[in-house]
């Protein structure tokens, strides 16, 4: 049993990889290599033609800079909303404090798919369809960071903030000198977190954005228009292009994935 | 204002983004939706009429919408129990040292680097019945999209690879930190590999199989957007869960009334399964 | 940290000017005026429309200072979706100028307020409509007007594999659906271990195919009340009264006992065109397509859609789709109609008619000699010409609320009654208050 481990170990993890390493190898396949009998693993003639026509034929560089520039203001503003209100929550003593603590809590528990329909009224309102604002509106408050980030927080007694308040510091000094550095490690994984977890987002922004030229990346490949007439080489290209920079910094961080798993996980 | 009653109102100050986010994006949409589900909703989105729970008795007597409880249900039952073995026995067979074995770990938590909208057009095309490359490779001429009980367990796979890495990484983790010396004692004693997971390694990682368990349940639960790039709902509503209905009748049929009806039905339900899920994590202790 | 920091400031910077940037801002030449078309043409239909819109902003737009953008809103069924969520939400500044839809969302947009009806466009610019095909002016007529332009007008067909049949000895595609039946099972292949390697036909009924196979019985006859909702909002559907529901699935269920009916929902093209299934029905918009697909595995006939029965003598309806001018506040509806007079010009549609298979709607274009040659090139185009000129041009769509609930409604109920051994009253019972539930529900929350 010991001595098949490894090889059952190996034959398992290349199963779960290989829509991946076929995705790859399919994005240089001809229209020809998809119908061949048998089926190929590799192009006859490997092709670049699929990158060219994935990038001419569609609006993937102007869907993955849309990606970028949403999962980045979201990623800032989120955070600052939940550092902000970790640290209001933590040193600042004030009537209703812990009913609005369960108050922002409690979100948890509304699962935001199943508020798609009203949410979309509101933005709809607000006049946020086709803007940047209303792709990461809904993922602006996590009520898993600011709970995290308090945990963290919880470990500076508050007597040392109303010491250094008394010396002079002010909030903002206090927060950004003292306390970020001390939950550096926190912020980075959430924010990473927050990141990926933006970016990959698909039902919300395909509900809020109607102009091509607001399409987010996770949007936009699936409206390419290839694969309804089974021309699939350009959107195996596409789909290659968006996931191979993940995959490099998949590999060369997988060390810290893994830490970062092990020691907290309770995120999404 | 002097400066004693700035002090007073500053940290009210501080938590309103917070506050109104939470009030705007999740509690008044809430009680919009159970308003809307108590109503008759025009196609403009305007309640006509107040008309008690009559939505949620059509809504029971409604043949898609026994469809959509009965697939998510059945989702749940095939989805939740797989992908914990899939994913537990991935985590036990890397569970070793030496470069191959790292390897193998980074291929076991690779599809978490896919966004789920790229996987899902990846797998809509490896199983296109005439020229994906699985039926090729099974030889096997299995119609993914219009044999119900293909599509569901297409449905499963797909959940199953999409969860994965990050399972993965989780029941790895907890594997590793189980003692070294309990296992090496547990050798000693000439216990076979069965006997030592279910004596030494299961109870161990038990609080992270029950964090995923609530978690996989919550996710089968709610799912949608794989079922809208994958199947579709299809064939004969065959994948078509209760998220996706909801789906279909707010913003596919205009049925404000009902869709609010079904996302009331979906609250109730993630409801019990997330105070499951706090309760837990409150058993959890953090390791800090 | 401070590294950190300061990468994040920069971020931020970067990231602020755009918070408020809506893409609308395109500073273009103040003279010029941009109209939007949201379209659902992918591949090659995505190809011609993309050419066609070339076209037009280089040569008359230019002139008339217009430049159309034309934006893939995915398929069909997105694209109405999206246009629905606007008109939903009460406000039209985001409307597209022109969308192309197809039946299943006139019942939404009829009665818009939004909507710019086609031919007050027409009429204005005294542009003569009888140009456009009869058959193909009432796929969108409703009450007494008409509401879109036909553009991408399509029939549904019988698409047969013209070497198999010649195999199996057969010379004449079948005409009606026992004819279908006799021959789907001499097309019918099993291999020595008695697994079918080919199947004679694939499909599932539903409203497209439905249409027609209730519709083209006794003359014609209408799914629900108010002629298929083309006169209102439709109440109740007439299939069961009229028997109409039980004459077809009396005859579909005699076909899939032959055992040679796969019930194929999706990937129908994909399996004809290996030559897994011997014959389907299908649009005409898809001839192209399939013929690619198919490329010299074997050789692709066309022929009339099956008839239920001899009685069945509607004949087929105009499907596919129309262009439908929207208000959103900018006033541009006769530049507007100066593309859709474009696009739908004797030219342009003999352009589209070749690289799509969409029969053009404007008249003029049949009497074309570029168009007679191509037909005589390609003569699997001329049956569906004839098809639908020996139509009852009265045979119509469904405009239905819930479009897309009654479409799985007819699909699953069709599989239930195969695989679960129900009677076809017993569906037909069963369809009849699902439906009829999906119309209370329209008419009680919109009274």
């Amino acid at each position: 049993m010991k001595k098949f481990t490894p090889l059952l170990a190996t034959l398992f993890s290349l199963i779960v990889v290989f829509p991946i390493v076929y995705s790859f190898s399919a994005s240089f396949f001809s229209y020809t290599d998809f119908t061949s009998i048998p089926p190929r693993f590799f192009s006859s003639q490997p092709t670049f033609s699929n990158y060219t026509r994935a990038f001419l034929e569609s609006n993937l560089a102007g869907f993955l800079s849309n990606s970028l520039i949403t999962a980045t203001m979201g990623t800032l503003i989120r955070l600052s909303i939940s550092i902000l209100t970790a640290y209001t929550f933590t040193f600042f003593t004030f009537k209703g404090r812990d009913v609005l603590f369960v108050l922002i809590i409690a979100t948890m528990l509304l699962p935001g798919d199943a508020l798609l329909i009203e949410n979309f009224i509101t933005i709809r309102h607000l006049g946020l369809i086709d803007t940047y604002l209303g792709i990461i509106s809904t993922s602006l408050l996590a009520p898993t960071h600011i709970f995290m980030i308090r945990q963290y927080f919880k470990m500076v007694s508050s007597e040392y903030r109303e010491a250094a308040i008394i010396e002079g510091c002010s909030d903002s000094r206090f927060l950004i000198t003292l306390l970020l550095p001390i939950s550096q490690g926190v912020v980075i994984t959430l924010a990473l977190q927050s990141f990926t977890g933006i970016f990959n987002d698909y039902l919300w922004p395909l509900l809020v954005t109607n102009k091509e030229s607001m399409r987010t990346v996770q949007v936009g490949i699936t409206m390419l228009g290839f694969s309804e007439n089974l021309d699939y080489g350009p959107q195996f290209a596409a789909i290659t292009l968006l996931m191979t920079p993940v995959l490099i910094a998949f590999i060369l961080l997988n060390k810290n994935i893994k830490e970062s798993v092990s020691t907290r996980f309770t995120g999404r | 204002m002097n400066k004693q009653g700035l002090i007073k109102i500053k940290p009210y100050l501080l938590v309103l983004p917070a506050l109104a986010l939470a009030f705007l994006f999740c509690y008044r949409p809430f009680f919009l939706t159970v308003i809307n589900s108590l109503s008759n909703v025009s196609l403009g989105g305007k309640r006509t009429a107040f008309v008690g729970f009559d939505n949620y008795g059509r809504l029971f007597s409604n043949a898609s919408f026994q469809d959509s409880l009965s697939n998510t249900l059945r989702f749940t039952l095939f989805f939740v129990p797989t992908n914990i073995a899939v994913c537990l026995g991935a985590a036990l067979l890397c569970n070793r040292k030496g470069k191959l074995a790292s390897l193998n770990q980074v291929f076991m938590f690779l599809p978490m680097a896919v966004a789920m909208s790229s996987s899902m057009m990846m797998f809509k095309m490896m199983f296109n019945p005439s020229i994906g490359i699985m039926n090729h490779l099974l030889n096997s001429d299995i119609q993914w999209f219009s044999d119900p009980k293909a599509a569901m367990f297409l449905l499963v796979m797909a959940g199953v690879w999409l969860d994965i890495g990050f399972d993965f990484l989780l029941l790895s983790s907890a594997l590793r930190n189980v003692p070294k010396e309990l296992l090496e004692v547990s050798n000693l004693e000439g216990a076979n590999p069965w006997q030592t997971f279910t004596a030494l390694q299961l109870p161990l990682i038990g609080p992270t199989l029950l964090f995923i368990l609530v978690n996989n349940v919550k996710d089968a639960m709610l799912i949608s957007a794989p079922v809208l790039i994958l199947t579709e709902g299809g064939p004969f509503r065959s994948t078509q869960t209760l998220v996706y209905q909801m789906y279909l009748e707010g913003f596919k049929s205009g049925n404000y009334a009902l869709g609010s009806t079904i996302a009331t039905v979906v609250f109730a339900l993630t409801f019990i399964i997330m105070l499951l899920l706090l309760s837990l994590e409150r058993k959890r202790v953090y390791y800090q | 940290m401070k590294k950190l920091s300061i990468v994040l400031c920069l971020i931020a910077l970067l990231a602020v000017p755009s918070l408020f940037a809506q893409a609308k801002g395109e500073v273009q030449d103040q003279k010029i005026t941009t109209i939007t078309w949201w379209h659902s043409n992918s591949g090659l239909l995505g190809k011609a429309a993309d050419a066609m819109v070339s076209e037009f902003n280089t040569g008359i737009g230019k002139e008339l200072n217009i430049q159309v953008e034309s934006v893939y809103q995915g398929k069909s069924s997105d694209v109405l979706t999206k246009t629905k969520a606007i008109f939903q939400s009460g406000s039209n500044s985001e409307l597209p100028d022109l969308v192309q839809l197809d039946a299943s969302g006139v019942l939404d947009i009829r009665d818009n307020q939004y909507l710019i009806s086609m031919e007050d466009l027409a009429k204005k610019d005294a542009y003569d409509l009888n140009q456009i095909l009869e058959a193909a002016k009432l796929s969108v007529t409703y009450k007494d007007s008409m509401i879109a332009m036909p553009f991408n007008s399509s029939t549904i067909l019988l698409y047969y594999n013209k070497t198999a049949l010649e195999e199996a000895g057969i010379s004449t595609p079948p005409r009606t659906l026992d004819e279908l039946a006799e021959t789907a099972l001499k097309l019918k292949k099993t291999d020595e271990k008695g697994k079918t390697i080919r199947y004679g036909f694939a499909n599932v009924p539903t409203t497209y195919e439905l249409i027609v196979w209730l519709g083209h019985q006794n003359g014609v006859t209408y799914i629900t009340d108010q002629e298929n909702g083309h006169t209102g909002i439709p109440t109740k559907v007439l299939f069961a009264e009229n028997g109409t529901m039980e004459t077809f699935l009396t005859k579909w269920k005699k076909l899939y006992a032959t055992g040679s009916l796969e019930n194929l929902t999706s990937d129908v093209n994909g399996a004809f065109a290996s030559g897994r299934v011997a014959m389907m029905v299908g649009s005409t918009s898809n001839l192209t397509t399939v013929h690619q697909m198919i490329g010299d595995r074997f050789e692709m006939g066309v022929a009339a859609f099956p008839m239920v029965d001899e009685q069945a003598n509607g004949g087929v309806n105009v499907g596919g789709g129309a262009l439908y001018a929207l208000d959103n506040g900018s006033n541009n509806s006769d530049k507007t109609w100066e593309f859709v007079k474009f696009a739908t010009s004797k030219e342009q549609q003999l352009a589209w008619h070749i690289a799509t298979g969409y029969f053009p709607v404007n008249r003029d274009t049949y009497t074309m000699d570029e168009f007679n040659t191509h037909l005589e090139a390609n003569p699997l185009y001329g049956v569906a010409i004839r098809q639908l000129q020996a139509s009852n041009p009265k045979l119509q769509g469904l405009w239905i609320p819930s479009a897309y609930q009654v479409y799985y409604a007819f699909q699953t109920g069709i599989l239930k009654m195969l695989v679960e051994d129900k009677t076809p009253k017993e569906t037909t019972v069963s369809l009849e208050k699902e439906i009829n539930g999906y119309l209370e529900d329209f008419l009680r929350m919109n009274q």
